[in-house]
């Protein structure tokens, strides 16, 4: 009776010892692996919430530019207005609309080859930029990657599978160029024989290009604050 | 007895490590593989980068704050403020010369070089790119300032440069950190290097002062209208 007893207690006592082990066991090996996840997660949530603070940044500059416009009018000061919005738009700090045309550029869908460089058919931030350079050489008055206004200053790289715009705009495909021009002749460069469609095509990347009567370029939103640049005046003072 | 004891206690631990192991096996579903620390280097990046904006953004409303209040104070202080403004987005515009450190980038065919492989409005084209990239201000190719509208484009053995024709050497001046610029072109198997093998000869040189001319020709603005509220 008693060493029925004593075996039933060893029988408990030793599954949960062993339970309490491989859990242990468990936990541990977690420890390890999550360390990489926990400080992956970690950053990805400081991004998030850096990006929210900037774009509460950006929405807070607009929002005092509209202030000064306002203080403005009430000074009276209707012709440096004027001449402040002409300024601006040349900037890239107005969001314009007008007749124009809005480009979608997707990775090429063609199977490839086995032994093909894949490389060669994705869309890359090269790709990009002689789109928008020649919409600019078209005369496009005003341009934006998927929303993101470009201007003097305005770079387009890949990092990873996003292209980023602006420091810190990072852009998911497909992406639409929007431009503000002559749309016949906007649409005439790009479609021009051995043109940068032409290219684009070859490699299978998917080119769509839209006539539209009134597009909206949105306006630049970022800091505008030059570090190193003093203006030059030409008396040679400074 | 004592040896029966012990084989039980053996026995029922191994059972329950078994057990053990196994609801865990069968209870959570298999985790993803751990990240590459890649992604972790990626954000880190971004997040340099979001922080570097943040604080430039922070400094242009302290400025803008100041510019309002002045422009409150009455008919002169509220020109004063607005002449400001205005020549300060003339900079970013590229509409006003302007002085200040940076680099000096030279590309230029190789002598008795092959034409495929003489300088093309890409190479300018990217030069400029990752010039921008590393937070260069001011940018010209051979005494042109590049502007939002600017573009870059072959023409024949002339690249155009704002609609007016440029001819090797490309000096491309820029105005920026000069570490900063000079490093984005130099890093290993980056531009200096793709274009040197190429057969480019490409010269950077850091610069403690540059001036540049602000942009000479008239504003394109023939078919786009400001959009008042609402971006």
């Amino acid at each position: 009776m008693t060493k029925n007893r004593i075996h039933w207690a060893l029988i408990v006592v030793g599954l949960v010892l062993g339970l309490m082990l491989s859990t242990q066991f468990r936990v541990q090996q977690e420890k390890v692996y999550s360390s990489t996840v926990k400080r992956v997660q970690q950053l990805a949530q400081e991004v998030e919430s850096a990006k929210v603070e900037r774009d509460a940044l950006r929405a807070r500059v607009q929002e005092l530019r509209t202030e000064l416009d306002r203080a403005a009018d009430e000074a009276r000061q209707g012709k440096l207005r004027t001449e402040l919005d002409n300024i601006r738009m040349q900037a890239g700090l107005l969001s314009v609309k007008g007749p124009g045309i809005e480009v979608v550029l997707k990775d090429s869908n063609a199977p490839s080859q086995p032994g093909d460089n894949p490389n060669l058919y994705v869309l890359h931030d090269e790709d990009l930029l002689k789109v928008v350079n020649e919409l600019r050489a078209a005369g496009a008055e005003a341009l934006a990657i998927n929303g993101e206004r470009l201007v003097a200053t305005s770079e387009i790289r890949c990092i990873g599978p996003a292209v980023v715009v602006n420091t810190t705009k990072r852009l998911a495909p497909p992406y639409t160029i929007t431009a503000v021009g002559d749309p016949d002749t906007l649409i005439a460069a790009l479609e021009m024989r051995d043109g940068v469609i032409a290219t684009l095509k070859f490699w299978g990347i998917q080119v769509t290009v839209r006539r539209v009567p009134e597009v909206v370029v949105p306006a630049y939103t970022g800091p505008t604050t030059f570090h190193y640049a003093r203006p030059f005046l030409e008396e040679g003072g400074n | 007895m004592q040896t029966r004891y012990l084989s039980i206690a053996v026995v029922t631990v191994i059972l329950g490590l078994l057990v053990g192991l196994q609801v865990k096996l069968l209870g959570v579903p298999e985790e993803p593989p751990p990240p590459p620390s890649a992604r972790a280097e990626t954000l880190t990046k971004e997040l340099k980068e979001l922080t570097w904006e943040k604080e430039a953004l922070w400094e242009e409303i302290q400025d803008l704050e100041k510019t309002v209040q002045s422009a409150r104070q009455g008919i002169e202080q509220a020109e004063t403020a607005l002449r400001a403004e205005i020549e300060k987005h003339m900079m970013l515009a590229g509409l006003t010369g302007v002085i200040g450190p940076g680099v000096e980038v030279t590309l230029e065919n190789t002598p008795g070089g092959d034409f495929l492989f003489a300088v093309r409005d890409e190479d300018l084209l990217r030069v400029v790119n990752e010039l921008r990239a590393a937070g260069a201000e001011a940018i010209a190719i051979n005494e042109r300032r590049l502007v939002g509208s600017s573009e870059i484009r072959q023409a024949g053995p002339f690249i155009n440069v704002n609609l007016e024709r440029t001819s090797p050497p490309y000096r491309i001046q820029a105005i920026g950190n000069p570490d900063d610029l000079a490093r984005a072109l130099e890093l290993p198997g980056g531009l200096v290097d793709t274009a040197r093998y190429v057969g480019i000869e490409i010269n950077i040189e850091a610069k403690e002062e540059l001036v540049l001319p602000g942009y000479q020709g008239r504003p394109r603005l023939d078919f786009a209208r400001p959009l008042r509220e609402g971006v």
